[in-house]
């Protein structure tokens, strides 16, 4: 099954990801509804290049509420660049993104900020902070630019911090910590944002096995909660174990976007990446993973980047 | 609680260095007119050691590195640069020269701005770089005017090097409590932009997920941080590394966090300049200049804070 979504005629026509897609009709016109049933992230007729040359082109998309979407797809596919275009860290050269029904590109950072977090792969601290003060930034959102921080702060960094298993280290220095430590300090940062939607860039790629397994937990933890967790993934297994749902990215493109079983097959693995796995079904959950096929002369076919 | 006293003892380190820069000089008790011209000199030493070093804290926040100084945006060159032209053109009063200085200073601020602008942005790594070109640009010129007027080129060293030891007259002490208002009103400003610089000296896009409105910040305290520089070194020539070293040691004690460091370093800067200001005019006779007493406390200190991070 092999879907290229070309742009779609008519306006209201997006493609929808999530739970009750046969339910929600879109008639067009209609496609701003109140933001409580709205889609949590929509990108309408995208186009977006760091050059002259497009890497998006009228790209839509819409991530429902509630939904945990795995996005995967060779390397310059356009991930991060889809998560900054999401998180408003990038504009739009035409086209919009909205998030809850504001338009990005109409929203100041605070208000953003109390709906997005974001959380980056690896991040830089040029003092030494402790952990505590770290999370503590992640309610610069709801603080006026003279206030200073009241016990509901305090109680939300403090929930953060026991959410993540991290209270033992609040009076740690953030550069004293290990990977997997500051990697769930940055997650409490997110948390404190209170945010309804979490945009994690390959948030456990250089991290043990036991780290990835506590933070995608966590991920799980808070979706069932109801937030919306669009999670970054180089490594298909991990999307494919927790995710509800799949996109598959390849050069701005949506080449597939639908639960894990209709998403990591033999085919569209290899039209993507240029290498066919061997997939098959994890044990206890029945989710596809893949395996690399072996041997030195495995076919491999390299696909160009943008 | 370990901060409460640490606060304690710095005020009291600044009234201690109060106390010795009005009472420590040649001759005996001082005369009415002998202590009119060190409360002043003591004013602007406060000054001066205050923000230059609360600047230095803003800055090493901003840029994200904690080798910054307040000179480093190129300020303190083009009001030398300033004051090196009236010298020259033999036009140099009392109220002349640090207007002069300023409008250098006033200069180089938006030569650097607008060089660092790119695309309507103005990022951190642009202005660095504008600041260091600007820098280089105008203390070679300078030398240049110095040479050229055939002046004794010991005049530009002082301009270049901090001088607390201004001739005030009626005209130049109206100047400077005017130029004190402006500053102290903008240390006030930066202090507001506390929690801000500890958030961006994460990065920048975490910074703007978090909400700041970097590309405001960045503005803000660039612009009113080299204004302050401006303003100081328009009277006392750039004294070097106050504001290079306070900021770190205020971090060693108070840790990190702006809302501490950026008063902290006012109190610190203000007493550790009194009284390097008092040993540089009172262990050699004739005087040294400020920035050698400054840079003979700072380099050790700093070789220190290499070796402890290494």
């Amino acid at each position: 099954m092999n879907h290229r979504d070309t742009k779609r005629k008519g306006s209201g026509e997006n493609r929808e990801v999530g739970i009750n897609r046969q339910e929600r009709q879109e008639t067009p016109g209609e496609s701003k509804r109140s933001s409580n049933h709205g889609p949590a992230i929509r990108f309408a007729g995208v186009s977006f290049g760091y050059t002259e040359q497009r890497l998006f082109n009228e790209f839509s998309l819409d991530i429902a509420q509630g939904e945990f979407l795995g996005v995967i797809g060779p390397n310059g596919a356009g991930k991060s660049t889809l998560l900054n275009l999401a998180a408003g860290l990038l504009r739009p050269q035409s086209g919009s993104v909205s998030v809850l029904g504001m338009d990005l590109a109409g929203t100041s950072r605070r208000e953003v900020a109390r709906k997005v977090a974001v959380v980056p792969q690896e991040s830089f601290f040029a003092f030494d902070y402790p952990v505590e003060d770290v999370v503590m930034m992640g309610r610069n959102p709801y603080l006026g630019r003279l206030q200073t921080p009241g016990r509901a702060d305090y109680d939300r960094v403090n929930e953060a911090l026991e959410f993540v298993d991290a209270a033992v280290l609040r009076h740690k220095s953030i550069n004293r910590i290990s990977a997997g430590e500051k990697q769930r300090v940055v997650l409490a940062r997110a948390l404190a944002q209170e945010p309804t939607i979490l945009l994690l860039d390959e948030a456990t790629s250089h991290l043990d096995l036991a780290h990835q397994r506590s933070i995608l937990g966590i991920l799980e933890r808070l979706n069932r909660q109801g937030k919306t967790i669009v999670l970054l993934a180089h490594d298909l297994n991990l999307a494919a174990l927790a995710c509800s749902h799949v996109l598959l990215l390849s050069g701005g493109c949506q080449v597939a976007c639908d639960v894990p079983d209709r998403v990591i097959t033999k085919e569209l693995v290899k039209s993507a990446y240029g290498v066919e796995p061997i997939v098959v079904r994890h044990p206890e959950t029945g989710r596809p993973q893949i395996m690399m096929p072996g041997g030195p002369n495995a076919q491999v076919s390299i696909t160009n980047d943008q | 609680m370990r901060r409460g006293g640490a606060w304690v003892l710095l005020l009291g380190l600044l009234g201690v260095a109060c106390l010795v820069s009005l009472a420590v000089g040649p001759g005996g008790l001082p005369s009415r007119d002998v202590l009119q011209f060190r409360l002043l000199r003591l004013a602007l030493g406060i000054l001066a050691g205050g923000a230059l070093s609360l600047v230095g804290a803003s800055l090493q926040g901003l840029l994200r590195n904690p080798l910054v100084d307040p000179f480093t945006l190129g300020v303190s060159s083009g009001a030398a640069f300033g004051a090196s032209v009236v010298i020259a053109l033999g036009a140099a009063t009392s109220v002349v020269l640090p207007v002069a200085g300023f409008l250098g200073a006033l200069v180089t601020i938006l030569a650097v701005y607008t060089l660092a602008r790119v695309k309507g942005r103005v990022t951190v790594t642009g202005l660095v770089l504008a600041g260091v070109i600007m820098s280089f640009l105008f203390s070679s010129l300078v030398m240049l005017v110095m040479v050229l007027a055939r002046q004794p080129l010991g005049r530009a060293v002082y301009l270049l090097m901090g001088y607390l030891g201004v001739a005030f007259t009626r005209g130049s002490v109206l100047l400077f409590a005017g130029s004190s208002i402006v500053t102290l009103a903008g240390c006030g400003v930066l202090m507001a932009y506390a929690r801000d610089l500890d958030i961006m000296s994460s990065s920048e896009a975490t910074a703007q997920s978090l909400g700041v409105d970097t590309g405001r910040v960045t503005k803000v305290v660039f612009v009113v941080s080299s204004v302050i520089v401006g303003l100081v070194v328009s009277f006392t020539g750039a004294i070097s590394f106050v504001g290079l070293v306070v900021p770190h040691l205020v971090r060693l004690t108070f840790g990190p966090a702006h809302r501490r460091i950026l008063p902290g370093s006012f109190l610190l800067g203000a007493a550790l300049l009194l009284l390097a200001d008092t040993a540089a005019r009172n262990l050699v006779p004739g005087g040294l200049p400020l920035s050698v007493v400054t840079a003979l406390i700072g380099v050790p200190f700093f070789v220190y804070l290499l070796r402890r991070k290494l």
